[in-house]
This record gives C-alpha cells, structure tokens and sequence, in this order.
C-alpha cells in the first residue's frame, strides 16, 4: 500500500478490455487512483490534462503506437515528472532497447506475473532507477 | 638399281663409262685400221696415237666429272639437305651459301631460295599465330582458374570410378576433414558413396548429357552434410565411362538452424497447448459451478496452469529472440565497405555522408543494410529534415553494435517512421520492407534525439567484431590434370606402367641416425599423379619427437626444439602421413632408413607403412652403374637438378629434389625396356647387395 497522503495517480492506456478491466481492479487494490483510455489518439491530450504519476502504456494501440505516444510526453518539458511503464506482448530484446529509447522508465512483457507488475509499478514510483538484477519474468534486461 | 645409288656415285659411274667407251673406241677404231693395213705388228706411231688419244680422252673425262661433280652433283646434294634442313630441323637462315654453290644450275637455286624463304615466312607468321592462340588460351585459362577458384562452392570433377581430376579450394574446406583432398584419390574416400553413385548411375542411365541430378549427401565422418548438384560429362572416348561433374554446398549449419527453428516450434506447442487446455477445463468448471455453495476452490489450480502458461511463453519468447535472425543468410561484412558503398549511394541521391566510427566487422547482409540507410536518409530528406548526414558506428559492450544516423535538424517522429517501415523501400528491392531488413537482422530501429538540434535514427546490430587486418589471401587454387578422365586403370601394381602410377616422394628428419633411439622430427611429402609433381598438393609437417633434439642435428636440418612445440606428435603426424600416402607407391632416397623409422612406429600410429617401396639410391645405380656415387647431390647433379641452398637438408626441399629426380629417371629406365612397376622392382633386386629391397 502507498504511503503517500494524496493517492499516486495512474493513467492505464489499454485497448484491450479484459486485461484493462483487470488492472483497474488492480491498481485501486493498490491504492492507487486511476484511469482509463482504449486508443492511442487523443492519449497525449489526455495526460497532459491529467498529469498522471504514471501512465501504463500498451506498444500496440489502434491509430497511434504507444512509441509515439512516448516519444510525444517526452517531448514536452512540462510531463517531464510523469513516469511511463510500457507494456507488450512481443518484448524482444531489441523492442525493449527501443521503448527505453523512447523515454519509457519501464518496460514489461505480457504475460507477466502481478506480483512483477506490481514491483515494477512500484519501483518505477519510488523513482529508482531500472536494476539489473531485476528477477520478474518479462522485464529482461539488455 | 642405280635407283638406290646417290647422285654423285651415279654421275662418277657415267662419266667413268664415257671415258671406257671412248677408249674402247679409240682402241677398237685403231685395231679396224690395223687390220686393213696388212702389217704384221701395230705401227709404233699408231699405238703411240692410241694411246695419246685414250689419255687425252680420260684426262678430258675425269676433268669434266669433276666441274660437274663439284657445281652440279654436289651442288644438288648441298641445295637438298639445305632444304630438308629448312622443312624438317626448322632452321631460318636463308641459302644465300649452298646458293652460290649452285650458280650453274640455272634457275634450281633462285627457285629453291624462293620456296625456303617462303616455307620460313608462312612457318614464322604460324609459329606467331599460334604463339598468339597459346597466350590467349592461357589467359583464358588462368580465368577460369581463378573464376572456378573464387565460387563459394566446391568444384569437383570426377572420372566414372569416382577419381578426382580437378577439385577447387572450397572442396579442400570441404571435404578436407579426413585428409586434403588430391588428385587421382577416390571421392568415395570423403563422401559417403550411397547418394554419389545412385545418382551417377541415374544420369548415365537417362543418358542426356544436359540432365543434372541435385543429391545431398554426407561426409563419411558424417560431420558435414553437403547439398549438390551432379552433371555427367559427354562420352568423349569409346569404352571410357564418361565422368561427371559434382558441386558442393555445406548446409550442415542451414539444416541445423532449420532443425532447432522445428525443435522450437514443437516445444512451444507443447508447452503452451497442455496449460492452455487445462485453464480452458478449469475455468469450464468454474463457470458452471459458480455461485454453488459446494463448489471446490478451483483458483489454485488456475493460479498454477496460468504461471506454468506464463513462464512458458516468456521463455519460448527469449529462444526465439535468440535464433530470430539464424535463418537469414548474413555474411561477415566489413563496415568500412559497408560505408564506402553508403557514400556511393548518398551521392547518387544528391545527399551528403560524412562516417565515423571503428572498422569492425558486422554480420549483416550487407546489401540490405545500404539499401536500408540510403533509403531512410532519402524519406529524411523527401520530409525536408535535412540533406546532410552523419552515420555513426559504435561498438557496444557485448557482441553488437549500434549504427546512428544523425542530421542537423528537428528530430523524426517515430511514427511517421514505424508508417514507412511499413512500406516498401523502393522499386528494385521489389517488396523488400524496412521493417522486412530489421526483421532479417532480429533488430530494430528508432529515432533518438541525437544531441543538441539533431535528430538520430540508431540501428543496433546484434553481432559484430572488432575489424583485424584484412587477412592475407588464402592460396585457393584449382589443381587439376584433365588427362585422368581418360586414364585406363590397372589393378595389379606389379603390372602396372610408372606413369600410371600415383607416387608420394616423401622425405624425413631426424635427431640423430639410430632407428632404435632417434625420432622423426619433421616429415616431407609430394604427389606424384599421372607423371607429373602435383604443385599444390604438399605434406610437410614438423613432429615433435618428445626428447631434446642434438645440436649437431639442428645443424644438419635446421629444427631445432623450441620449432617442435605444439607440433603434433609421431602418433598423429604418422596417421596423417599414412592418409596422405593411401594408395600410392612411396619413394624415398635411402628408402630403409625412412621406412625403418615409420615402421617401428606403426603399432603406436595403428597403421601400417605396406605400401610398395622404390629407392631413388638403387634406381641410380641400375641407371647410373654401381659405381657411381648416389648421394642425393651427386644424383640431382647429374640429372641437372638444382636444390636451392636454403632448401638443400630441409625435408621439403630434398623431398621436392628426389621427387624431380625420380621423374627424369623414369624415362631413362624406360630406355632400358623398363617400363612397369614389376619389371624396376626386379631390375632394382640385382642391385640388391647395394641396399636391401624392402618390397620383399
């Protein structure tokens, strides 16, 4: 459970609905405050009028790809402290080099284990730097 | 039969009989009138006339047979031979000489000038063309040399008992595991012969010398697993099996990655369907019974199947990121190259490249990766970001490498990129996508802030090398003799001529001159095929004899100790001797000392040195006379053969000597009416109190 008087804020961008519905139950187990988008248009917009803590983003999103999304945060000075965890279904190596390239602060494969999308979830809002003895399945290091 | 008598012998004999004729006739006229005059003896006036008239008349004869003699009949013979000479030993000089000394035989000697003359300049203006046709076939020879030298394939040309006329240097690469591969050896001996000769049989049997039969086969190790391609040669002869023609590719590698992409493939179905199953039984259950008061905790068992599920794919999916791009054929291409072609390409787009980086070598196919770069810098540019680029290669920790491609300029937006991977790169790599290149290559690609107002685009390699120096050309050469297509064999060695026979010369060095004590430390061997040195199939190894080698044999030979580590021992150097000595005849100068040290050690090697033996020392002596001296110096002296000092004691260079020695003394025992292997053995065994024969 946060710590934190004012519960962290998350955005969930997810265009799939059974795994959306699940991380809304999950986050708000976790005290989080969060919310919710199915398509990648409109995203940017969305956070910049939020300001979320943490946005958990989907790479495959109809119209605009999760990259884009994070390339766009991450070219406005002002979402400089809004935190970005993507998340796919493919995550090579070499995807994983990109999304970390695009400014992501995190990078996780589907599937994955709650328990290692909790401690990422965690980690990444704690503002700890990615380790490389990080054990969870799907969140391989380069 | 005057016929038979020369021209001089036959003008001598005419004017001998005018002179006798007329004499017979002075003397027969003289002998009428004596007779008529009715006197009792010839007057002496008379005889006295008679004999006058008989000297003048022979006198008058033997003067004109000798004018005649000297400017006609010897004129004749002198022009005649002039002319043979000119036709038949090729002299060119003209006749002015045999010319002047036929000057009274009227137009006979400007004639025969004409004709040598002209004899010699069509022979020059043929001797010239053909010199001309010889250059160029040579040319064109030593292209196709280099040509068949240079495919990445093995070329190999067999005779219909599967010897080998010609092979390549990929077919050494190839076949070379069980010893090198060399001319006049049985193919059979490298490749299993199930597939080689069900296919030979096939195509001799259809019979068109345009069919081709594709066969995959396996080295007799086994180790190698080749694909090829098989064509029969025309018949050119009767009664000659025709041979064939066979390439060679090694696929073991290709059928490897094919086999763990299937070995891949299955596993994820089975991993991935058993969970999958039991989730779907599970869950079954679990809707049907919900909402029952006595319905059985059923999560665990979910829990389970779904974290099995879980680690499954999540480990399926890391194998194959691992071999994603094994089955894309890359090559070794050497960055520098690589950027060389990029600036080529940039050019021709109206764009600027500058490059930077380290040589390395990256595995890539090189092709693409150009097509890639100059591709994306000309949708750069089409968008106005910026015509002048910088392409950075930098090595990362690990085996990769990362590629960057940076402007002045805003950056690109990464889905304006992803949207043109999308789409084919141009017309001539026909469907050919960028997202198809990074696939091939098991990577990505993505645009970067690359600094201060520059935007980047980086492309990770996943494998590549630091760049040494460009290796020296490896010696590929073709080594072929044409003339064993059509080589009748002989099964009995005894029976056999020495030309047919296949040779290795082989010489070694020692630590000392005890076969009981001393040890091999070098061996040196050459084939002889067909009658000829084969320039490039060469045995020459160093041994380690595992004791000190004497400095007063260093002196001698030149290996000295610290030249023998890491070189194999006798057990190993002995067994690849043997493979490279298999089916030959073995010639050494001093056979017995060589054979002796080989054959005390044939138990620790586990073969055995029985081949036939010849000694050059004893081939000497039945050409040369025992009393010769039979050094190896004195016989290549003799035979006008030189050993370079350098050379001179080294195994190689003695082995090279007694082989081209052997080969002049073949013909000189041929003259001796010896021409077989049996007949020189025999011959050789008089001379056997001179050394001991070691055919017996």
């Amino acid at each position: 459970m946060s710590e934190a008087t004012t519960p962290k804020r998350i955005l969930v961008v997810e265009d799939e609905d059974n795994i959306a519905v699940a991380l809304d139950y999950l986050m708000s187990r976790e005290g989080y405050e969060q919310r919710r988008t199915a398509t990648g248009a409109g995203a940017v917009d969305m956070i910049r009028d939020m300001h979320p803590d943490l946005v958990l983003l989907d790479v495959m999103l109809p119209e605009v790809s999760g990259y884009e999304i994070c390339q766009n945060v991450r070219m406005d000075p002002a979402l400089n402290d809004v935190k970005i965890l993507m998340m796919t279904a493919r995550g090579s190596a070499m995807e994983r080099r990109k999304g970390l390239a695009m400014g992501a602060d995190g990078f996780i494969s589907k599937p994955f284990e709650l328990k290692a999308l909790r401690a990422e979830v965690r980690r990444i809002l704690a503002g700890d730097s990615l380790s490389d003895s990080d054990p969870a399945p799907g969140a391989r290091h380069v | 039969m005057f016929e038979r008598l020369g021209l001089r012998l036959r003008i001598l004999l005419f004017f001998g009989l005018l002179a006798i004729g007329a004499v017979a006739a002075i003397i027969g006229g003289l002998w009428a009138g004596f007779a008529r005059s009715g006197l009792d003896s010839p007057p002496e006036a008379m005889v006295l006339g008679g004999l006058l008239a008989s000297f003048a008349v022979v006198a008058l004869s033997v003067w004109i047979w000798f004018l005649f003699d000297h400017n006609v009949a010897r004129a004749i013979d002198t022009l005649a031979s002039a002319i043979r000479a000119r036709v038949h030993a090729g002299i060119e000089h003209d006749l002015d000489a045999e010319a002047r000394a036929a000057r009274y035989l009227g137009d006979l000697a400007p004639a025969a000038e004409a004709i040598t003359a002209s004899l010699i300049q069509t022979r020059s203006a043929l001797a010239e063309s053909v010199a001309r046709e010889t250059t160029r076939l040579a040319a064109e020879k030593s292209r196709l040399e280099t040509l068949l030298a240079d495919v990445p394939v093995a070329v190999l040309l067999c005779s219909a008992d599967h010897q080998l006329a010609f092979y390549n240097g990929q077919a050494v690469d190839i076949l070379g595991e069980g010893g090198a591969p060399g001319l006049d050896r049985n193919l059979l001996d490298y490749l299993r012969e199930g597939p080689v000769r069900h296919a030979y049989d096939r195509l001799v049997g259809a019979g068109d010398p345009d069919m081709a039969s594709d066969l995959l086969c396996a080295t007799v190790n086994g180790a190698r697993l080749l694909a090829g391609r098989m064509r029969v040669l025309r018949r050119r002869e009767e009664g000659v099996a025709p041979g064939y023609v066979l390439t060679l590719r090694d696929v073991t590698a290709d059928i490897a990655a094919h086999t763990r992409r299937d070995a891949l493939l299955t596993e994820i179905f089975d991993r991935v369907r058993r969970p999958a199953a039991n989730l779907q039984t599970v869950i079954g259950v679990m809707s049907e019974l919900d909402g029952r008061g006595d319905a059985p905790d059923l999560s665990a068992a979910l829990l389970d199947e779904v974290a099995t599920l879980t680690t499954a794919i999540t480990d399926l999916g890391a194998r194959y990121d691992l071999v994603q791009a094994e089955w894309h054929p890359v090559v070794n291409t050497r960055s520098t190259d690589m950027m060389d072609g990029l600036q080529a390409r940039f050019q021709t787009q109206g764009l600027g490249l500058d490059t930077a980086g380290p040589a390395m070598i990256l595995q890539v196919d090189g092709f693409q990766i150009v097509a890639f770069w100059s591709w994306l810098a000309g949708r750069i540019a089409g968008q106005g970001l910026a015509r002048n680029f910088t392409l950075t290669l930098s090595e990362e920790t690990g085996p990769g490498a990362v590629m960057t491609l940076s402007w002045h300029g805003a950056p690109l937006s990464v889905g304006d990129m992803d949207a043109w991977l999308a789409q084919p790169m141009s017309a001539d790599s026909g469907d050919l996508t960028g997202h198809g290149v990074l696939m091939a290559h098991g990577t990505e690609a993505w645009p970067e802030r690359g600094g201060a107002g520059r935007g980047a685009v980086t492309l990770p390699i996943r494998s590549a090398r630091h760049a040494g120096q460009r290796p020296a050309p490896i010696g590929r050469k073709v080594v072929y003799d044409f003339d064993l297509l059509s080589k009748a064999r002989n099964a009995a060695v005894a029976d056999a001529r020495l030309e047919d026979l296949t040779f290795v010369v082989f010489d070694t060095e020692t630590t000392g001159l005890t076969p009981s004590s001393d040890s091999i430390v070098q061996i040196a061997a050459v084939r002889l095929v067909n009658g000829k040195r084969v320039e490039d199939e060469v045995f020459d190894t160093l041994v380690d004899p595992k004791r000190p080698i004497p400095q007063a044999s260093t002196l001698v030979h030149g290996v000295s100790d610290s030249m023998v580590v890491g070189a194999p021992d006798i057990v190993e150097a002995g067994r690849k001797f043997h493979q490279f000595a298999q089916g030959a005849v073995l010639i050494a100068h001093n056979a017995p000392f060589d054979m002796e040290f080989l054959r005390r050690q044939e138990a620790a090697i586990g073969v055995s040195f029985d081949h036939p033996v010849l000694d050059t020392v004893l081939l000497s002596a039945v050409v040369f006379g025992q009393l010769e001296q039979h050094s190896l110096d004195a016989l290549t002296a003799r035979l006008g053969i030189t050993i370079p000092e350098e050379a001179r004691h080294t195994a190689i260079g003695d082995t090279v000597a007694t082989a081209d020695a052997f080969l002049k003394l073949v013909p000189m025992l041929r003259a001796r009416g010896l021409n077989t292997f049996g007949e020189v053995v025999a011959e050789v065994r008089k001379h056997g109190r001179l050394l001991k024969d070691l055919n017996e």
